[in-house]
């Protein structure tokens, strides 16, 4: 199994420090929360992570390997970011195969995740006739492709209904209990709570606490109040 | 790579809209040539002939358009990320896009030159003319045509991998052809002039448009063309490995 670590990993745009020294590990066989305001370097730190942009200094590894040295991404890191997009024109199952040939996928996960996403009904139309959950959810078949041993979201609940997120929320569970590495990146708290082992909580591109839930305090009210705080503070 | 290019035709095959651009092609040969014969070109010289078969490079202007989408687009649509998320090794992506991109612009210009053909010996016996395939040379201007369509197709996915602004990369590519060459010509002498793209690509593909632009000769073109791919290539691959996805 493979758990990601950041060590000092740090990342400047220009005049802004968007990562400063950030440094975290996230264990396999756990759901990790990754919780941070908007502009605290939690969507930076995770597109290092996968390789899409490149640290200054630092390092992020994924089973002690950094991405662009796996040998096999997608069947190592399955992802899902908000800045994923689709071509309207494409059909989600052309979607889905245009990545499994590259990735060397077998063509039959592709229909195995359509309807792990429930979304075999939908398979052959085009992606803008897609709502917005529909589109989460080919998003989420994308990331589970390639059966991969890390899961890595980024705000997967969004767009989802109420059966929708109660299903994820098992689905990220029952992969977290096989071994798997599961980091989800959220900004409702509430539903992070119900959901996740362990976290992390970064502001101003630092890490502000990491540990398991429990530390915290498993209410609503209880993980509520820490992040205010500790995100606060730091301005 | 193999997996890799099966990957890049099958995100051509599953949209229909670079399939509608390239369809342009053919369609704007056939106007050329009708239009060379409605406005008194000449069917009983075999110069003629060549000028309507020369089209077939003209049409690349639409092949250079189809090569700037296979990156620009990418962004366009938010794709790029999932694209280096299957290969972080991004320099393999810009190989398989140009071999793919430029293998599909080499066939646009096979369609247009089959369709250059049969409107030209078409139009050719309408007027009483007619059409001979080898006084009017056409191998070699059929040919080139073939070949500043796939050039002008692996161009373009280096121009669109540089500027990665699918609207900007057009704008620049077409700019660049109706004026800002014709300026830079100008600016340098006739001398150099020729040893620009687009009049590159009007030797090779035998195309004098205005019959009084001193050109390359054919081959001369095509080494030339085939260098500016070559420089767009890397400066595509050098670009595309560094520049963070964000």
């Amino acid at each position: 199994m493979a758990e990601v670590e950041v060590r000092d990993l740090t990342k400047t745009f220009g005049r802004l420090t968007a990562v400063r020294g950030m440094s975290f590990t996230a264990p396999a066989g756990k759901v990790t929360g990754f919780l941070g305001p908007n502009g605290s370097g939690k969507t930076t730190t995770l597109r290092i992570v996968l390789g899409l942009v490149r640290e200054d200094a630092g390092a992020a590894l994924i089973g002690g390997v950094p991405y662009g040295r796996l040998l096999r991404p997608r069947q190592t890191v399955g992802a899902m970011l908000e800045a994923t997009g689709f071509h309207p024109g494409r059909r989600a199952r052309d979607h889905l195969r245009v990545i499994a040939d590259a990735a060397g996928i077998p063509g039959r996960r592709v229909d195995e995740v359509l309807a792990q996403v429930d979304l075999t009904s939908a398979a052959r139309r085009r992606v803008r006739e897609f709502s917005l959950g529909m589109r989460q959810r080919l998003g989420l078949a994308t990331a589970l492709l390639g059966d991969p041993r890390v899961l890595l979201l980024d705000e997967p609940a969004n767009g989802l209904d109420p059966a929708g997120i109660a299903w994820l929320r098992g689905l990220l569970r029952s992969q977290a209990d096989e071994g798997r590495t599961v980091i989800v990146a959220s900004h409702v708290l509430s539903e992070v709570a119900q959901t996740v082992d362990h976290v992390v909580i970064v502001s101003a591109g630092q890490v502000r606490f990491a540990g398991p839930l429990d530390e915290i305090g498993s209410t609503n009210n209880a993980l509520e109040s820490a992040f205010l705080k500790l995100t606060a503070a730091a301005g | 790579m193999l997996p890799l290019i099966r990957s890049e035709f099958r995100k051509l095959s599953t949209v229909r809209s670079p399939w509608l651009l390239l369809a342009a092609g053919p369609v704007l040969v056939v106007a050329g040539v009708t239009g060379l014969v409605q406005s008194g070109g000449n069917v009983h010289d075999p110069a003629t002939a060549g000028k309507a078969l020369a089209h077939v490079a003209l049409a690349a202007l639409f092949t250079l358009i189809f090569g700037i989408f296979a990156v620009a687009g990418e962004y366009r649509h938010g794709t790029v990320t999932d694209t280096f998320l299957s290969t972080p090794a991004r320099g393999r992506v810009v190989t398989a896009k140009l071999a793919v991109y430029a293998s599909a612009g080499a066939v646009a210009g096979l369609a247009c030159g089959a369709v250059a053909l049969v409107v030209t010996a078409a139009w050719w016996s309408a007027k009483g003319g007619s059409f001979s395939f080898s006084a009017a040379g056409s191998w070699r201007i059929l040919a080139g045509g073939v070949a500043v369509n796939a050039a002008f197709a692996a161009i373009g996915v280096g121009v669109g991998a540089l500027l990665r602004n699918l609207a900007l990369a057009i704008a620049a590519a077409l700019a660049w052809i109706a004026l800002v060459e014709g300026i830079a010509g100008q600016l340098v002498g006739a001398g150099l002039a020729r040893w620009l793209p687009f009049s590159a690509s009007q030797a090779l593909g035998r195309a004098n448009l205005t019959g009084t632009a001193r050109l390359l000769p054919q081959w001369g073109g095509g080494l030339v063309l085939a260098g500016y791919a070559i420089a767009f290539a890397a400066a595509a691959m050098v670009t595309t490995l560094r520049r963070d996805v964000t």
